[in-house]
């Protein structure tokens, strides 16, 4: 197989895959990444879509993001005219908005649409989007799926939200939908649970005794919206769950393949390893690993003793310049040497041949120019 | 400005976005106060921070530790402080088992948001207050909270006067105002930002930083701003170099280091020139951005050096409190 040769495994995504999910630890260059990503599908001739969570303000500008919603909206073509680049496909971009993503599930699903318009109303759900963790990973994934089912792009490129953990998602819709079908609290709020036309009292003393002093705390309306917000949700619960297997589905089928960021940083290796670790125990497609802001290895370290340095320094002028070069150059050469232990260790879980590093660039990617220089280091084979 | 006026408000909460180096930003300030004689607290939210990894392991958990001498840390839990709060203020300990082993501080923290924030705030307000509540009192001095990440960071401070508004009565009412006090005491509490120059760090740094001032009222300190490619090298230095390698006369350089018995080949003299060339890059693109920090916010801007170091350790935390002692007496 020697004669073979390397395919870049994000060009081999690209070329093959419907859905890429990026991934990985807060501040590593995941949105700018997956916006990079579906830059070049499109100008390479395909229908791209790229949901983001929360893009820089002047990435979001970029991307005509600014006065867009929850819905794809396709950037105009001179846009990319203005930024020399040449555009075969069409891009379209959206950014997530949980709430009115929620809205429309609950729509959809409700038996009707008093039921809906009453859920809707409930203060305890109004407070879902805003408080609950897992929501918006939930909803990031309902609209991939609505996404994919609904239209007829090529490839479908999603950022994924900021976790503390980033495979939060992944157990998102699970997590969700056990949690509005807990029967632990069915059991408390059994008192509050209306049944006919009153309050059915049970005679169920320790539920009755915990809710005097949840009562007494946060208040009895706080407990009536909640026990009223899961009783308009009966009969929904089907419907949840089997969104939430389909999506799975999809996530862990052919068309779908998993983009890990990372930064060369201790924690975010920590974090792309054990990500990796999840893809792979899920059954979740792993496609390639992108390493970001890696500080370049310029030569080898100069050979310089400490004495040796300090005798140049106090030779004035040059001698002076040149011993503020070398330190700054071994103190780059500390840095290297730190990322590159971190990626070796990241290297035994993660083979090397799906690698892509990104060095620091001279730009910020916060335009189209500086995007497609991301991507051609991301597509470069 | 002294340290000890620095210190003055026992509360340091310290707040930033994801990834730009809060917990190592509490820590300095932690390791300042603690070299000037006081008991610190350090008060992770919620999560298996890197907090015990700077320290030199171990876990950090509801029950402050001492992790080096003069800092303790703890790990406010929301059920954990739920349960105290049962125990002292109702004598149930009970029932508070109840909460912990199901869902129920999930269920009933989405049914009213914010009390989760609450029950965070209540420990910090028992740790400041310093009652003894059966394990004895801790006699802390300073409290410093590494707090929640920047975007929910007003969600956080705002949770008192929420409360106040959603309960007119009772003592819930009367204690979140109590906590609405502690925070807006500027004798008593101060809010510092963490960012890094770069694009989204300062401008939901400087979001933040308007909220803080105009919608609650919380009294703010010097913004840091981490990781700063400190001037090893100055760009006239670099220009220097350049100009003096454009001209062909690398030679004479060559020259120079022999005198002090250093031998440079070519390689060398790239790898010179090209990290004197991305640090003069780089630092061109943080200064941009610590420019329209500074012109953003009304806060004096702390730089933080990036830490060219072989790891993280508490050596970094022990330099970083070093910068910082140094920039608060030009305060």
């Amino acid at each position: 197989m020697s004669a073979t040769h390397r395919v870049n495994p994000i060009t081999e995504i690209v070329d093959h895959k419907e859905i890429v999910v990026c991934a990985g630890s807060g501040g590593v260059g995941k949105t700018t990444t997956a916006a990079a990503i579906a830059l070049q599908a499109a100008l390479d001739g395909k229908k791209v879509a790229v949901l983001t969570i929360d893009p820089a303000k002047r990435l979001a500008a970029s991307l005509g993001l600014k006065e867009l919603t929850n819905e794809p909206s396709k950037v105009a073509k001179r846009k990319f005219t203005t930024a020399g680049l040449e555009m075969n496909g069409e891009l379209w971009a959206l950014m997530l908005d949980t709430k009115t993503t929620f809205d429309e599930v609950v729509t959809r699903y409700a038996p009707g649409p008093e039921q809906a318009e009453r859920i809707l109303e409930n203060r305890f759900y109004r407070n879902i989007s805003s408080t609950l963790s897992g929501t918006q990973e939930y909803m990031a994934m309902e609209k991939l799926y609505e996404l994919y089912a609904g239209s007829d792009y090529d490839i479908i490129v999603i950022d994924t939200p900021p976790t503390r953990n980033a495979l939060d998602f992944l157990d998102a819709p699970r997590r969700l939908t056990d949690f509005f079908e807990s029967r632990v609290l069915r059991w408390f709020l059994m008192p509050y649970m209306k049944a006919g036309g009153g309050i059915f009292k049970v005679a169920n003393v320790a539920a009755t005794t915990f809710l005097r002093v949840v009562k007494r705390i946060i208040g009895g309306d706080v407990l009536e919206d909640t026990a009223e917000f899961f009783t308009s949700l009966e009969g929904m619960y089907d419907g949840f769950k089997e969104r939430a297997r389909e999506v799975s589905a999809l996530l862990q089928s052919d068309a779908t393949s998993f983009v890990i960021v990372t930064s060369p940083g201790e924690d975010s290796v920590m974090e792309a390893t054990f990500f990796a670790a999840r893809l792979n125990e899920a059954g979740l497609p792993f496609g390639a690993l992108i390493v970001n802001r890696v500080h370049p290895r310029l030569g080898d370290g100069v050979d310089v003793k400490p004495r040796q340095l300090v005798k140049l320094e106090k030779l004035d002028g040059q001698g002076r310049l040149l011993a503020k070069l070398i330190d700054n150059e071994e103190a780059f050469m500390r840095v290297v040497r730190l990322e590159e232990k971190n990626l070796d260790a990241l290297a035994r879980k993660i083979p090397k041949h799906r690698w892509i590093r990104v060095p620091y660039l001279e730009q910020e990617a916060v335009d189209f120019q500086g995007l497609s220089q991301i991507a051609n280091h991301l597509f470069e084979a | 400005m002294h340290v000890d006026e620095f210190l003055d408000p026992k509360i340091l909460i310290v707040s930033g976005k994801g990834g730009v180096g809060k917990t190592t930003v509490a820590a300095a300030l932690a390791l300042v106060a603690a070299r000037h004689g006081r008991k610190v607290c350090m008060a992770e939210i919620d999560r298996k921070g890197s907090l015990p990894k700077l320290f030199g392991g171990g876990e950090v958990t509801y029950e402050p530790r001492e992790l080096s001498p003069g800092v303790w840390g703890l790990n406010i839990i929301p059920e954990d402080a739920l349960a105290e709060y049962l125990r002292v203020q109702y004598h149930m300990s009970r029932i508070s088992r109840v909460f912990r082993s199901t869902h129920f501080v999930d269920y009933i923290t989405t049914a009213a948001p914010g009390l989760k924030d609450i029950l965070v705030l209540g420990k910090i307000w028992y740790l400041e207050q310093d009652r003894d509540h059966g394990g004895g009192a801790h006699g802390f001095d300073t409290i410093i909270v590494d707090a929640p990440a920047a975007g929910h960071m007003a969600t956080f401070l705002k949770a008192p006067q929420g409360l106040a508004d959603a309960v007119r009565v009772g003592p819930v009412r009367r204690q979140s105002e109590w906590l609405d006090e502690m925070l807006t005491d500027p004798k008593r509490s101060r809010v510092h930002l963490v960012t890094l120059p770069e694009e989204m760090p300062v401008g939901e740094t400087l979001e933040t930083s308007t909220v803080l001032e105009n919608d609650l009222g919380i009294s703010q300190g010097p913004v840091f701003a981490n990781a700063v490619y400190s001037r090893l090298l100055t760009d006239e230095e670099t220009d220097e170099f350049e100009a003096i390698a454009a001209d062909g006369k690398i030679d004479e350089l060559c020259d120079v280091a022999k005198t002090a018995g250093i031998k440079l080949d070519n390689d060398d003299l790239d790898a010179l020139q090209g990290y004197a060339h991305f640090l003069k890059v780089r630092r061109g693109i943080q200064s941009d951005h610590l420019k329209k920090l500074r012109r953003g916010t009304t806060q004096p801007v702390m730089e933080l050096p990036f830490l060219f170091s072989a790891g993280l350790a508490l050596p970094d935390i022990d330099t970083l409190a070093d910068v910082i002692e140094e920039q608060m007496e030009s305060l």
